[in-house]
């Protein structure tokens, strides 16, 4: 028997991989050899004997071809010689047991390689399965990190523009309305400046968290930085709107804590509401934005609703005020002037430079469409310059004799402020050949509002050439008469507000007012003209009071300088 | 854009995989039409693959078995593969049922089929993981809930190193495991080696690979000796995988066939 087996497991060994010692091998052979021999001789003589062994072999891994090949050579071959076995029909037999053998082995293989096979799909199947859904939640994840902002986890602008578009796009009815408040916190700078931008980031994330909380129901997302929207869908009108921004005003207005230490958060709301059809998202963007700079302006920690008059006329000053350097270059602005006469003979002494725009497109326009403007955007400089420059150059051209007007002409706050004044209006006056004495200057009070020296000094050099200095709109301002006592005015100029409440009967405030500034004037001898004088008795009224000059309607409107010229003779 | 760590891995059962072929060199049914034609491929280059598939696997029963035997009771077997007969945790626990044994493979589908496999074995797991991340492999939140890598522990690596390039620092991933076992743990190292190969076998045997996306490196037996450092080689050193410790003399004979050098390695202490 032992030789058999021997000889079995060296025929099968490397045939497929046996998960077993050699030992535990010959064991199991000798077993399957031992149950072969008994089938052989057994009466009856049982078949099924041989479909055991058979699928015993599967089962214990010596499952390949070459295994049975050489199981069915080595018994054939060895095991009735081997074991010496005696019958009758042995041949016969062994000739059926064989045959048995290979049919258990052939269905066990089969029915392993089988479960095999399923196995190994079902492992793909799952595996696939698995990855489809890890495909998938990465691309929600994926999708979420597109349209989310990292720090507070709010929607993003991409979101935010994509649902508006959307809500823009598709109303449910036509008369579907929508809104948008635009958040920006009041002085967030200052909290990543104090305290650093981690602290700023936590501000932010409680901003965002408080607002998602307080505003259920819509979509709040943020743009970037500390600014923040909130999409208001089917509203019933500004109402609703307002009442959302209230919300976020209270749900924002609470105090942080930031390193242990509170901090006020305050912001700024820009809401514009209006009817989805005809709207784009840039335009109602646009306008919650703006209003929201209307509302930082107006000092922040409030809401503001969008106000198209407003944004018509700003968008319009905005425009303008681009288009002065161009117009400065082709020559769109000349000037006017308008006479100031001596109240006691009615002489012109003086007239007042005013500048005007032939824009090519909105026609004529006077000072108050653009000076402002150009004060704000430091336009004024150029502008101003021209003015000045213009008037001098025009009135050097005027006669020489005595009885010639001098030419007013009027300094903003910034050209006063500006180093190189006294040397600009030298080397014009130079070119010009106008003497300084013809040229008055007008300066508000307000540009004598600031402490600082130059100014002063930059006018005093002025009144020493000669040039008069006057004080524009005397009495609206604040006044201060500290500044007459050591500024070189030679002249006031009493706003026409005062002049319209002068009356020819009955002495009023404004009368009293006037009658007390010129008397006051001339203790520190200085002369005053009266400006906005329309009617005979106005000037009727001034010269009874005392006053020394008059300019306004009455005595002429603004025109070419070579028409009041002709008028002198 | 980078492709982010938590973004799956592609679903490609087109390609043929290296577990499924391994596999079928084993004689089992593990694997689909794609992997027994490159299976084949491979047999036409190098008629003795089977055979080097199986005397790797013996080797590696042979292994565990000397592991177990010498009171190792945590295992760690990085490549496992499909798992198709005579894995490390029916040999060990056979011994001793209290044996604990961690599989990785980088293979999703291998690793699925192993989960179905061990869903019943509550010693035994398997962790989808690159061998190349040995930091994952060690913190994976499974190693850690069957394994006390305090205590000693066998690291398998059988079959899988000539996956790993120079290029991807195997020395590193080496030491990166060793630091993080315990004095008296194990290291089981094999791998596919040209020694005495032809220069064609090598070529055709390196083109079939490289359709599996898992390209062949060779590595003779002085650079497989370096990457034990740290480790005492146990006798006989690194052999052919046939030498190692052969049940029978004869099964030794005509040992350079296997292609397979391997050996076992202790830490100290």
């Amino acid at each position: 028997m032992a030789t058999f087996t021997q000889e079995w497991a060296n025929a099968i060994t490397g045939t497929s991989y046996l998960p077993m010692t050699q030992a535990q091998l010959k064991r199991l052979l000798d077993r399957l050899a031992r149950q072969l021999a008994a089938a052989l001789l057994a009466e009856p003589f049982d078949l099924r004997a041989g479909q055991r062994v058979g699928a015993e072999l599967v089962a214990a891994h010596i499952a390949s071809a070459e295994a049975l090949g050489r199981t069915v050579e080595v018994v054939q071959l060895r095991l009735v010689r081997d074991l010496g076995l005696v019958a009758e029909d042995v041949a016969d037999r062994l000739a059926r047991l064989l045959a048995a053998v290979t049919t258990g082995y052939a269905r066990a293989l089969r029915d392993r390689t089988l479960d095999e096979q399923e196995t190994i799909r079902r492992a793909a199947m799952a595996q696939r399965t698995k990855a489809e859904r890890a495909l998938r939640a990465s691309e929600a994840r994926f999708r979420h990190q597109a349209t989310h902002d990292s720090l507070t986890d709010l929607p993003n602008r991409n979101l935010f523009t994509e649902r508006l578009t959307a809500a823009l796009k598709a109303p449910q009815r036509d008369t579907d309305r929508v809104g948008l408040c635009f958040l920006d916190l009041d002085g967030f700078k200052r909290v990543n400046d104090q305290h650093g931008h981690q602290a700023g980031d936590r501000v932010l994330t409680e901003v965002a968290n408080r607002l998602r909380q307080a505003l259920t129901g819509h979509l709040v997302a943020r743009l970037g930085g500390d600014a923040f929207v909130i999409l208001i869908e089917r509203t019933g009108g500004t109402r609703d709107v307002i009442a959302v921004a209230e919300a976020a005003l209270a749900a924002v207005h609470k105090p942080a804590e930031v390193a242990g230490r509170e901090v006020t958060v305050r912001t700024s709301i820009g809401i514009v509401e209006r009817q989805v059809a005809g709207a784009t998202a840039n335009e109602l963007m646009r306008a919650a934005d703006c209003t929201l700079h209307w509302a930082k302006a107006a000092g922040g920690g409030r809401w503001m609703l969008y106000d198209a008059e407003r944004d018509r006329r700003e968008l319009t000053s905005q425009a303008l005020t681009a288009a002065i350097p161009a117009g400065l270059d082709r020559g769109e602005f000349y000037l006017d002037y308008q006479p100031l006469a001596s109240l006691r003979d009615g002489r012109v002494l003086g007239v007042e430079a005013l500048v005007r725009w032939r824009h090519p497109e909105l026609g004529v326009l006077r000072p108050g469409q653009f000076i402002g403007l150009a004060e704000e955007t430091g336009l004024i400089i150029p502008l101003g310059g021209w003015v000045l420059a213009e008037a001098c150059r025009a009135a050097g051209s005027w006669s020489t004799t005595a009885g010639t007007p001098f030419v007013s002409v009027n300094l903003a706050v910034r050209q006063v402020h500006r180093p190189g004044l006294v040397q600009e209006v030298r080397s014009i006056l130079r070119h010009t050949g106008l003497p300084p004495e013809r040229l008055q200057l007008e300066i508000t009070e307000s540009a004598m509002m600031s402490p600082a020296e130059e100014p002063v000094r930059a006018l005093r050099h002025l009144a020493d050439l000669g040039v008069r200095i006057a004080i524009d709109d005397f009495g609206t301002g604040y006044s201060n008469l500290a500044y007459l006592r050591d500024l070189p005015v030679t002249e006031l100029k009493v706003a026409g507000e005062f002049v319209a409440g002068l009356r020819a009967q009955e002495p009023q405030a404004d009368e009293r007012i006037v009658a007390s500034l010129v008397s006051l004037a001339h203790a520190l001898n200085l002369t005053v003209t009266a400006e906005g004088v329309e009617t005979a008795g106005q000037a009727e009224r001034l010269r009874a009071i005392g006053c020394d000059a008059g300019q306004g309607w009455h005595f002429g409107r603004p025109e070419p300088a070579d028409r009041i010229l002709a008028r002198l003779g | 854009m980078r492709r982010p760590d938590w973004a799956p891995d592609d679903i490609d059962i087109e390609r043929p995989s290296v577990a499924r072929m391994y596999d079928y060199y084993l004689g089992g049914s593990h694997n689909f039409a794609v992997d027994r034609a490159a299976a084949q491929a491979m047999v036409a280059a190098v008629p003795e693959a089977p055979l080097m598939a199986q005397a790797n696997r013996a080797f590696l029963r042979r292994a565990a078995h000397f592991l177990v035997d010498a009171g190792v009771r945590q295992f760690l077997d990085i490549g496992s593969g499909i798992p198709t007969v005579g894995n490390v945790h029916e040999i060990v626990q056979q011994v001793a049922p209290s044996s604990r044994v961690v599989y990785v493979d980088t293979d999703p589908v291998a690793v699925a089929h192993s989960q179905e496999i061990l869903a019943d074995n509550n010693q035994a797991t398997v962790v989808q993981e690159d061998l190349r991340h040995p930091d994952r492999i060690l913190s994976h939140p499974e190693l850690r809930r069957l394994l006390d890598l305090n205590e000693p522990t066998a690291v398998l690596i059988v079959a899988v190193l000539h996956f790993v390039s120079d290029d991807d620092r195997p020395a590193e991933l080496l030491r990166t495991l060793r630091e993080a076992l315990a004095p008296g743990s194990w290291l089981v190292l094999s791998q596919a080696s040209d020694e005495g190969r032809r220069d064609t076998e090598r070529s055709d045997a390196e083109a079939v690979y490289q359709r599996t996306g898992s390209p062949l490196w060779f590595r003779d037996r002085s650079e497989l000796t370096t990457l034990f450092d740290g480790f005492e080689l146990v006798e006989p050193g690194v052999v052919w995988v046939p030498q190692w410790r052969p049940e029978t003399p004869e099964s030794s004979v005509n040992a350079e066939a296997s292609a397979f050098l391997g050996g076992v390695g202790r830490i100290g202490g």
